[in-house]
């Protein structure tokens, strides 16, 4: 206390001269509009670099949420997407579409367990039968088709991966518009393989391969991969070796595809089928 | 004592009314604008003590801050010679420096002397004064002419206000 007042005496004219100098300042600066916008805009300067660093963690704190944001957003805009083709089609074939709903909707999912090591890889979601989830639906992600559901639980669904030597989809080469269907040979985790493009399709390096939307669970024009090699087998088709876009390796958010009409559908192809 | 206070105030009005009334509005081309009224400062006496020089400071600042309506910026201007002013006292050398008593005005020192602490007081006021004016370095050469050419015009208002005062 002693060294305090001792310390005031000595220095109390520097101190009064910084005090009342403060004081004049703060008046300069918030009564005169020049001023106060000149500061506003050093203090500013200084404080934005903090400010950003400070929101940069606080985004990254965040990161969660902000996931969930963007998949739930990302499954409405998916579902307008859905709707606004499917009107887009109606007014095409200018008759009316006697259920007038949406061919597909979209909802999320996470994958909990995947393997990519094996010649029959499986996934499993996060989401069952109680949220809508039934056989044979297809599974996206957004670099293209992850696998079709193969069985359901209440809260959990298995999907068999597109990287399963048992199935198979329709795939077609989109610049010419010719399918054939697309398998895994359990080689590479990238690499899959297109079959029966015909002879005379004019085939490049690069080519996008995307779904023919023959098949009821998937729609069409999804992007697949794209061409990496392609060689003729047997005289009279290619065999294509497809680069997938999807790494199946880091696979997370999927996107469970239900699809309307697929009932339907079944239903009157099934009936050729037996006649 | 009460009339050293009345020559004081008398002195302090009678420079806010030149200041004011007359050089307030004299603005030669935007960059010369002399300012007077910090003789107040500079005239008061050598044995003051430093708190009260320094509220006077402030206070006579304030004063030219109600009149021009720039609250801050004569009080931030004026308040800074009245701290350099112990310093600036102490360090002008002269032969009869050695002798503090009564007030630092003409009448009591030689003319060199008198020059020599209005120019110091006198550029460190404007250079503030200008430079929180403009409230940026952007322009600081044009700043700094106008600190010059209005520092020299109030420092010879200054001196030949000396000479008038002690023809009287």
């Amino acid at each position: 206390m002693n060294s305090l007042l001792r310390f005031l005496e000595k220095y109390y004219f520097i101190i009064l001269f910084l005090l009342l100098e403060g004081f004049s300042v703060w008046l300069l600066a918030d009564h005169n509009f020049y001023q106060k916008a000149s500061f506003g805009n050093l203090t500013r300067g200084a404080t934005s670099i903090i400010d950003y660093q400070l929101s940069s963690i606080d985004k990254y704190l965040h990161l969660k949420q902000t996931n969930i944001e963007l998949m739930v957003e990302n499954v409405s805009i998916r579902n307008e997407i859905a709707k606004l083709k499917n009107k887009l089609d109606v007014n095409k074939s200018s008759c009316n579409d006697s259920i007038g709903g949406v061919k597909f909707t979209y909802s999320t999912a996470r994958v909990v367990n995947n393997s990519i090591n094996k010649q029959n890889n499986y996934l499993t979601l996060n989401v069952g039968s109680n949220e809508g989830i039934k056989r044979e639906m297809g599974v996206i992600s957004k670099d293209g088709i992850v696998g079709i559901v193969a069985s359901v639980s209440n809260n959990f669904s298995t999907v068999i991966s597109l990287l399963n030597t048992s199935l198979k989809v329709s795939a077609k080469h989109r610049r010419s518009g010719s399918f054939g269907s697309l398998y895994w040979d359990g080689i590479n985790y990238r690499e899959m393989i297109l079959s029966e493009i015909p002879q005379h399709v004019n085939l490049a390096q690069g080519d996008t391969i995307v779904t023919s939307g023959y098949s009821s669970i998937f729609p069409p024009d999804i992007p697949l991969g794209t061409i990496e090699e392609f060689a003729l087998k047997d005289g009279s088709f290619y065999v294509v070796k497809v680069k997938l876009l999807s790494d199946f390796k880091r696979i997370d958010n999927v996107y469970v595809i239900k699809s309307h009409q697929a009932a339907e559908r079944n239903l009157i192809e099934n009936q050729k089928q037996n006649e | 004592m009460s009339k050293q206070l009345t020559r004081y105030a008398v002195t302090f009005i009678v420079l806010f009314a030149l200041q004011v009334l007359i050089l307030n509005n004299i603005r030669l081309g935007g960059y010369i604008n002399p300012y007077i009224y910090i003789l107040f400062i500079m005239l008061l006496p050598f044995e003051i003590p430093g708190w009260l020089l320094l509220i006077l400071g402030f206070l006579t600042g304030l004063t030219m801050d109600a009149f021009a309506g720039t609250l801050g910026m004569h009080s931030s201007a004026t308040l800074f010679i009245a701290f350099l002013r112990p310093y600036i006292l102490s360090n002008i050398s002269t032969h009869e420096s050695a002798e503090k008593k009564g007030n630092p005005t003409l009448s009591t020192k030689d003319v060199g002397w008198f020059i020599k602490y209005t120019l110091l007081i006198v550029i460190a006021h404007h250079f503030i004064l200008f430079y929180l004016e403009a409230f940026s370095f952007t322009h600081f050469f044009s700043t700094f002419l106008r600190v010059i050419l209005s520092s020299i015009m109030t420092a010879f208002f200054i001196i030949i206000s000396q000479f008038f005062v002690i023809r009287n």
